[in-house]
């Protein structure tokens, strides 16, 4: 019997580029990923070095968006010189193992552009009204 | 046509894999899109995308966060690469680090279970080495008391066997006697011959010139023997 590609059987070089990133697991309208470190050249859905966490990305019935990594190997796996994605690296630095990625700043103030419009805009419908 | 040979191509290409990788050509039916054959849609042959405009303060911003964050990143990652070689060092994972006390006392607590363990066993032994000598000194015993038992039968059975010879030496000939069974031979002769008819029948004697009168006796039949 296979071992299923999350179990770390993926196999690599010593000296190829890994990355840190998400598989997309799940199905269509229902993302889950998993939080992986494989060879970076590799097709997501490949066999995989480790698994380091999990994230589902949708609210659950608290509002809550679940997310599990293995802080100590995901260390290991950067001191050794693992590259990230843009998400994970997203994930990583909310979660306060990194700094903050520039992009979750940029996401942020767009958000709050959108939000004050959206009042704005809303606001002078009141008045006209 | 070619919809349909195309779909047959899909129905036995499904179990590959659902991103098809090698094979180019296969349209999946899960991910139904339009195939890579076709051309781009007229209504959208001239639609030019809308560039996402970016204004040159976020841009600056962005750019400042951007050198911010990459310093910042390499500064964890050296120190990650640090601590992974502190790790290696002063990891006791792989190996056991101990003091000579602390290896002296391991070693004597060991000394110690193995004479406990060697002192159970002993007793153990013990217990089953005597058991086995009083089964052995049970068993020797027994074969001594059949050893005589079988002595003095066979001691009987010689005994009987002196007995009847001496009984039976008052018939021998001895050189006393030996002139009177001589003449008691001489004056019985025997003879051991016979013959045999197809009916069985005995003639005794050597010579078939006296043929008796009657049939023999129908004990002497050799059918009989």
């Amino acid at each position: 019997m296979s071992l299923s590609p999350a179990s770390g059987i993926g196999r690599f070089y010593a000296k190829s580029a890994k990355i840190i990133r998400f598989v997309r697991l799940g199905c269509t309208n229902r993302p889950f990923y998993h939080i992986v470190v494989m060879e970076r050249r590799k097709n997501q859905h490949q066999p995989v070095i480790e698994q380091v966490g999990s994230f589902d990305p949708l609210p659950n019935d608290y509002n809550e968006r679940l997310v599990a990594l293995n802080t100590e190997r995901i260390r290991y796996w950067l001191g050794k010189g693992a590259h990230l994605s843009t998400p994970a690296a997203e994930l990583l630095g909310i979660a306060g193992l990194l700094p903050i990625h520039p992009r979750t700043y940029m996401s942020a103030w767009r958000n709050r552009r959108a939000a004050a419009e959206a009042e704005a805009t809303a606001e002078k419908a009141e008045s006209t009204a | 046509m070619l919809r349909a040979g195309c779909q047959l191509l899909t129905q036995s290409a499904l179990p590959a894999g659902k991103t098809g990788g090698n094979s180019f050509a296969l349209e999946f039916v899960r991910w139904r899109r339009k195939p890579r054959w076709l051309p781009v849609a007229k209504s959208k042959m001239f639609r030019v995308p809308e560039r996402k405009k970016q204004t040159e303060e976020e841009r600056t911003e962005l750019m400042r966060l951007h050198n911010q964050y990459k310093t910042q990143l390499r500064s964890v990652r050296q120190f990650l690469r640090e601590e992974n070689v502190r790790i290696d060092e002063t990891s006791t994972v792989d190996h056991i680090v101990l003091t000579p006390e602390q290896e002296e006392a391991e070693f004597q607590k060991c000394i110690e279970a193995n004479a406990a363990w060697n002192a159970a066993i002993a007793r153990e032994r013990d217990q089953r080495l005597a058991k086995e000598r009083e089964e052995k000194v049970a068993y020797v015993q027994e074969r001594l008391e059949a050893r005589q038992v079988r002595e003095e039968e066979r001691r009987e059975q010689a005994n009987q066997r002196v007995l009847l010879e001496i009984e039976r030496s008052k018939t021998y000939i001895t050189r006393e006697n030996l002139d009177a069974a001589i003449e008691t031979a001489l004056a019985n002769p025997v003879d051991h011959n016979y013959a045999i008819d197809l009916a069985g029948n005995l003639y005794q004697g050597r010579s078939t010139t006296q043929l008796p009168d009657a049939s023999p006796e129908p004990n002497q039949q050799v059918a009989s023997n």
